[in-house]
């Protein structure tokens, strides 16, 4: 049973509209008014379907990009449905990939280009035209460049017209460009395995859950923070018999199928993680023939390790010794097809590079690198693609701390920090950042720094451009606004993937914008024409389509067209398993148990930059009644973007606080109860009361809320104020290596309403 | 498996077999039904859901499983007995459950009726609607709109009287199979197995 098999289930063999009339009696007596009309004739209306015009696309209504079919009757878009040759999706697609089509019918949409009118967030706005907001940034954008530097902008993106949006800033000379991938999401993880593997996880992850017989999930929810290729993986891997370990504070939706949950106390993965690398090393279960071939610094990491035993993580992270020993038995009992996944959104405690290197490590031991059930290796598509020529990064020092010589040397320059951003707009240090420029970013309901603290930075500039397809929370504070067309309504640059089946999908528009919208790439154009930049922008998306086609062989460019994917063969996503040798991209060319390339770091910062991981205690409460706030995906919504469209709604519009039984019981709250949550550092109170969940699905001492409600756009006539937010709550706390945020450090309190 | 209805006298005898225990509830099922049916956009109308279903194990501990339920497509539909009209009627060559909307007068007895709440009413249409085991998509060679998307999937469509179909391995190969509310004596169609691969 395996669903790489597309014709799996086959084609169905139906009757068809003229079936066989059987005998009666089935169901019974028929009446006399029963047998009024035939089954066949009272069957009609069910036999016709008209799937429509096909379209090739791929889904953003998260940034995983499933591959998607798009049907259109008489010009309008009526299902998306999963391409089947899409390697992301294999087909599927879940609720919110289904829900896509609102994006584009959403009467709330901005439908044309607007200036501001009002105060600063009133959300008044002029109709203006094209012409007229281009000239506006030019008007505002110019003197702030000429008395600031054009360092003085920074541009904050997220979504398929990044390159483009990326191009324009460099052009304009500022290399304050931010992804909020990497400071919100991704960037402690992507650090520590760089550090150790020498090369990052990536966007795409490369465990091999289908196969593995063992994954130890650290807080890493495969089902409820779904990606598709991800979640249909760990299904298979489960129906296929592979034992999971679930560490979570909560349990959340990949427990369906749990061998073992262990109930963590929040901030101590780390401990856990040393303990199981502990037992390992202590028992003589490391795959030696792996870590004397291809690993640096065991020896170092045995001594180190010593001192974590089960009783000592035990003691910290509050699960049973016995039960660390039986878990790092069993996981080694299986390897090398065994995977221990780190966190996504590891932007939690502050000591998260650090907690993510442990658990690189316990891969490294198990020597699961490019084999089965392991870690897979991936590979590039084999071909010549079209190469387009872009500005270069401006070496002009970077205003939130990020690379070489900066507080954050490891912080790469081309993703940047959205938290430093926000901080030096706030303080506007080293310099002053007078403008931002958003691309589907929406950072009062995304960011650390505090969302009052955000309101504060936003009143220090004096222009704020947003580029959007929805009036996000802080494109109602725009100066001036550029709507962009939808995924489904524009062509897209051919998207490339290196993978374990690279692949290419494309993306044509399936309608014409419905409004007076454009892509990103016609937005940026528009921008840098009046900048007199233009020639960064010569070729469009279309084009680009069209320059691929020129690149592939006629086989394949037939392949791109009827399917709308093209797939490669790997050159081999196991080569550790074919009895190649693999090859690592760090400092030694091997894996770096040990990193000798933070050494002087450590020697200058401490502990922090240790290079083996040395464990803290995290920042705990100050009393029993302040809880820290977890919070996480919902697998019915995307980030804070979703929460404004009519079916993801109705499968989630609220956003109830969950805590423990015996917390709720000390303060008087019954399940269903309403209350405020409150900031205990800040005093601010959440703007409406929420119901309360008393589950035991989460730890004593915590409570949880899912990520993306709360929204303060009264553009959303369906989203606005929908359950409470987390953005008011969380902590402004920083990871030290990566420089990312650590949210989970943000406590709250709860009083009835 | 005995527990297969028998349909000597169908040419097809159609079935929704869900593997339970590959249920992630990720409500895709859901979306892809409303979407391809124009089913209301109001939460009490659907045609397919997940129930969450929360728990305790032995222990006090807590558990979470997901049961997607649907129309059942009973051989013996409570719905249609109860049809004063014959709007609901079930298709003698497949075994599916209808609801022809020119006939139906919107008593509604069919929703109280129907042991497994799968009928809303469609007030633009003045006519009880429901789950047609994607009639109109089978017709015309595609699969369920739900079993197309399930992301772990759990859902699989066939013909069980088809010993080469993908169901019919399926239950021969189950380890359980289980239906909602046998005790009604509906005869649903649709199964839910555990299953060794």
């Amino acid at each position: 049973m395996s669903r790489h098999n597309l014709t799996r289930r086959g084609f169905l063999k139906l009757a068809g509209a003229t079936g066989v009339a059987a005998s009666a009696g089935i169901t019974g007596i028929p009446s006399p008014l029963k047998a009024a009309q035939s089954n066949d004739a009272k069957s009609e209306m069910f036999l016709h379907y008209d799937r429509g015009v096909q379209s090739p696309s791929f889904c953003e209504m998260c940034f995983w990009n499933c591959g998607l079919n798009v049907y259109t009757r008489n010009g309008r878009i009526h299902k998306l449905e999963g391409n089947p040759l899409n390697p992301n999706s294999n087909g599927h697609l879940c609720a919110k990939g289904n829900s896509g089509i609102d994006s584009t019918y959403d009467a709330d949409r901005i439908q044309h280009p607007l200036i501001r009118v009002g105060k600063r967030g009133e959300g008044k706005f002029k109709k203006v035209s094209w012409e007229e907001a281009s000239q506006y940034v030019f008007d505002k954008l110019s003197p702030l460049m000429k008395k600031y530097g054009p360092e003085t902008l920074a541009t904050f993106m997220h979504g398929t017209g990044e390159p483009y949006v990326h191009a324009l800033t460099k052009a304009l000379g500022s290399p304050n460009i931010v992804v909020p991938a990497y400071s919100q999401c991704l960037g402690s993880r992507e650090m520590a395995w760089i550090l150790t593997f020498g090369t990052g996880v990536s966007g795409h992850e490369t465990y091999d859950m289908a196969n593995t017989r063992h994954m130890i999930l650290f807080g890493r929810n495969m089902a409820g923070a779904l990606q598709v290729r991800e979640a249909e993986d760990f299904a298979e891997g489960l129906a296929r018999g592979a034992k999971l370990t679930y560490v979570d504070p909560r349990l959340s939706e990949s427990c369906v199928n749990a061998t073992d949950w262990l109930q963590i106390n929040p901030g101590t993965d780390l401990a856990l993680a040393l303990g199981f690398i502990h037992v390992i090393i202590r028992d003589n279960l490391v795959n030696m023939d792996f870590v004397s071939k291809y690993c640096y610094g065991f020896d170092q990491l045995s001594a180190h390790v010593a001192q974590y035993t089960p009783d000592w993580a035990s003691n910290k992270c509050g699960i049973d010794a016995k039960t660390i020993e039986r878990i790092a038995w069993d996981f080694a009992k299986y390897a090398p097809h065994v995977v221990a996944v780190p966190p996504r959104r590891m932007t939690r405690y502050g000591n998260d590079t650090q907690t993510v290197r442990a658990i690189a490590i316990l891969n490294a031991l198990m020597g699961n690198w490019g084999v089965p059930g392991g870690l897979w290796v991936r590979s590039g598509v084999p071909i010549d693609l079209p190469e387009y020529e872009e500005p270069k990064q401006p070496t002009t020092r970077r205003a939130d701390g990020a690379g070489k010589g900066e507080k954050y040397p490891l912080a790469p320059q081309n993703l940047g920090r959205t938290n430093g951003m926000i901080e030096a707009t706030l303080t506007q240090k080293p310099y002053p950042i007078k403008a931002w420029m958003l691309y589907g970013t929406n950072p009062l309901f995304h960011s650390s720094a505090g969302t009052n603290d955000i309101y504060k930075a936003i009143e220090n500039l004096d222009l704020l451009i947003a580029i959007d397809t929805q009036f996000s929370d802080t494109v109602m504070y725009a100066d001036v606004v550029f709507p962009e067309s939808t995924y489904l309504e524009r062509d897209d640059a051919p998207f490339v993937q290196k993978d374990k089946i690279p692949f290419i999908a494309l993306r044509e528009a399936a309608i014409k914008p419905i409004y007076d919208t454009k892509g990103c790439f016609d937005i940026c154009k528009g921008i840098a024409e009046k900048f007199k930049i233009a020639h960064w922008f010569e070729h469009s998306p279309t084009q680009q389509i069209a320059d691929l086609y020129k690149a592939l062989s006629p086989e394949q460019a037939k392949k791109l067209k009827d399917d709308g994917v093209l797939r490669f063969e790997a050159v081999d996503p196991y080569p550790l398993a074919s009895g190649a040798t693999p090859t690592f991209r760090t400092a030694t060319g091997k894996v770096q148990l040990y990193v000798p390339n933070l050494t002087d770091f450590y020697q200058e910062h401490g502990d922090d930059f240790a290079p083996m991981p040395i464990y803290k205690d995290p920042i705990m409460a100050d009393s029993k009644d302040t809880f820290r706030l977890l919070f996480g995906k919902s697998p019915r919504h995307t980030h804070a973007r979703t929460q404004n469209n009519w079916l993801l709604l109705e499968l989630q519009d609220d956003n109830p606080i969950w805590i423990h039984p015996k917390d709720a019981k000390r303060l008087g709250f019954s399940d269903g109860q309403m209350v405020y949550m409150v900031n205990p550092k800040t005093g601010v109170k959440a703007e409406h009361a929420e119901k309360i969940k008393v589950t035991k699905r989460i730890k004593e001492g915590a409570v949880f809320i899912h990520h993306g409600f709360g929204h303060t756009t009264k553009a959303w006539s369906r989203g606005y104020e929908k359950g409470i937010g987390d953005n008011f709550f969380v902590s402004d706390d920083i990871d030290p290596i990566s420089g990312a945020a650590a949210f989970n450090n943000g406590f709250v309190t709860l009083v009835k309403a | 498996m005995s527990i297969i209805n028998k349909k000597g006298n169908k040419n097809q005898n159609l079935a929704m077999v869900i593997v339970g225990d590959r249920c992630i509830g990720c409500d895709a099922c859901y979306a892809a039904c409303k979407t391809d049916w124009d089913v209301l956009p109001v939460k009490e109308a659907y045609r397919t859901k997940v129930w969450d279903i929360e728990g305790e194990d032995n222990f006090g501990n807590p558990t979470i499983r997901f049961l997607p339920v649907l129309c059942n497509h009973c051989d013996n539909p409570p719905c249609v007995d109860v049809c004063p009209t014959g709007a609901s009627f079930k298709r003698d060559e497949d075994g599916i459950v209808l609801v022809n909307s020119d006939m139906c007068i919107g008593c509604k007895a069919c929703m109280v009726a129907c042991p497994y709440d799968a009928r809303y009413y469609d007030e633009t249409k003045a006519s009880v609607d429901k789950c047609t085991f994607c009639l109109p998509r089978l017709n015309n060679g595609l699969e369920p709109a739900c079993v197309v998307t399930c992301v772990g999937e759990s859902r699989n469509f066939g013909d069980l009287n088809d010993p080469d179909s993908n169901v019919a391995k399926m239950m021969k190969n189950a380890t359980s199979i289980t239906r909602l509310k046998e005790d009604k004596g509906t005869l649903p169609n649709v199964y839910y197995i555990t299953i060794n691969y």
